[in-house]
């Protein structure tokens, strides 16, 4: 567990220092493990309504009561969201810090606690701040520590 | 010399009946609006999809019949020995992936098309908010975020959601200036005339640290551009685009057709505020969202 923990520290680290680093707001299939759409519940801790993408972080706890945290982007665009209703001041109250939502969460195909957040929903089944209007087809991995970690098969381009 | 021109010939030709016959130019318009209109007036917001968000009647012919989408497609030409060097420099996200099932499965299409890289391997201007230039400005709008256009008797400037950005024509019957004279600009120097009801718009001195599209194509600051606008319909709008750029290209580059469908004002509306969004690119929210975005898997197996 130390060992991962370092892992995951130098990889944020490593992100950090990544001089080219670039968003994906065209190439996020690239970045993430897409093809291994996963859920769990969290817990918003910020989210920023920016361009080019919305972007989240969020606490989730596993079985054994560890507490993660992870930072995503999220897939829609402000302008997109906000032409179908979802606009700043909206999305920013339905996810206020201390929310509790089900994510719907494509991993760093780098692994760690990075990703993509395709969908957030609430606890009535809401959608939030989403263009989508129909649940996403995932794998439940509520509680199952890290969540879905690519393996090096997943990092191959398919 | 004469040998030059006649290898040229001989491998432009058929590279230009290949590209021709590989993406459809052309298609019938969708718009069954009879209204009357005026043929020489672009003013409007205009979108690639014009059914999707703005809730429009459909075009199918506005949507780049190709996958990958949003480029400038077309007859490309062969590349110059310059030309190729800066091809292979650029290192784009979109487009098939490198090496990829699909990539092999499409070795019928330009390499450009199908050698795309993670967004931490990429050198593509855009993920790091430096100036989209004008063919991309034009060309990404296939991805749907819309442009206005606003005329007048001796200007038309293009406005861009995406990037937030905008292009002058200028139609008071000036000359082009003298590129050398001139700084480049991103989004160059334009003057349009009218042929017909076909607006021509000529652009020079393109800065060249922009891509002609996302696929990382070169243009010098020596290309010209000519662009080609009509409005056949009511509610369609049509672009055709030759890129003569003598240092990357072999021959003169023509588009694909680029159509765009009529969104009216209040169509394009977000909180009751119509016209289009600002989509700026801001660096700070840029470098936060970045710090989201993963290393290249490569990196993690150098420990």
């Amino acid at each position: 567990m130390p060992n991962h923990l370092a892992k995951s520290v130098l990889l944020l680290a490593g992100l950090l220092l990544v001089s080219g680093s670039l968003w994906a707001h065209h190439g996020q299939g690239l970045s993430f493990d897409t093809n291994h759409m996963w859920t769990t519940w969290g817990t918003i801790e910020e989210f920023s309504y920016i361009n080019p993408h919305p972007a989240v972080k969020f606490s989730r706890t596993d079985k054994d009561g560890n507490v993660e945290h992870w930072g995503a982007e999220v897939s829609n665009n402000p302008s997109r969201l906000a032409r179908v209703g979802w606009t700043k001041s909206r999305c920013l109250a339905a996810l206020m810090p201390g929310t509790r939502v089900k994510l719907y969460v494509g991993t760093s195909l780098a692994g760690g606690r990075i990703g993509i957040v395709e969908l957030m929903e609430s606890e009535k089944g809401e959608l939030l701040c989403s263009e989508r209007e129909a649940p996403i087809k995932a794998i439940d991995l509520d509680g199952v520590p890290g969540g879905y970690q690519p393996k090096p098969e997943d990092q191959k381009p398919e | 010399m004469t040998n030059n021109l006649a290898r040229f010939a001989l491998l432009a030709v058929p590279a230009f009946l290949l590209g021709q016959t590989s993406v459809p130019q052309k298609s019938e318009p969708s718009d069954k609006d009879t209204r009357p209109y005026d043929k020489h007036d672009f003013n409007g917001i205009w979108a690639r999809n014009p059914s999707a968000q703005f809730h429009q009647p459909p075009c199918p012919e506005c949507r780049d019949n190709s996958r990958p989408s949003y480029g400038f497609f077309g007859d490309i030409p062969p590349l110059t020995a310059e030309g190729k060097k800066r091809f292979d420099a650029n290192r784009p996200t979109k487009g098939y992936v490198a090496g990829s099932k699909e990539a092999l499965a499409h070795m019928d299409i330009d390499v450009g098309y199908r050698r795309a890289v993670q967004s931490a391997l990429s050198n593509d201007p855009e993920e790091r908010c430096e100036p989209l230039g004008l063919m991309r400005l034009v060309t990404f709008s296939g991805g749907n975020p819309p442009m206005q256009i606003v005329q007048t008797n001796e200007i038309i400037i293009q406005r861009f959601e995406w990037f937030w950005d905008n292009r002058e024509i200028w139609t008071d019957g000036r000359s082009l200036p003298k590129v050398e004279d001139y700084l480049p600009r991103f989004n160059g120097y334009s003057v349009g005339k009218w042929e017909g009801d076909t607006l021509v718009v000529t652009t020079v001195g393109l800065d060249d640290r922009q891509w002609v599209d996302a696929y990382g194509y070169p243009v010098s600051d020596k290309a010209v551009l000519e662009e080609r606008y009509s409005r056949p319909t009511r509610n369609r709008l049509r672009l055709e685009m030759t890129l003569t750029d003598p240092v990357n290209y072999t021959r003169p580059w023509h588009s694909t057709t680029k159509v765009w469908g009529y969104i009216p004002k209040e169509a394009a509306s977000v909180a009751g505020w119509s016209g289009i969004v600002e989509d700026r690119c801001v660096p700070a929210d840029n470098n936060y969202f970045r710090s989201f975005e993963p290393a290249a898997p490569t990196a993690k197996k150098d420990k």
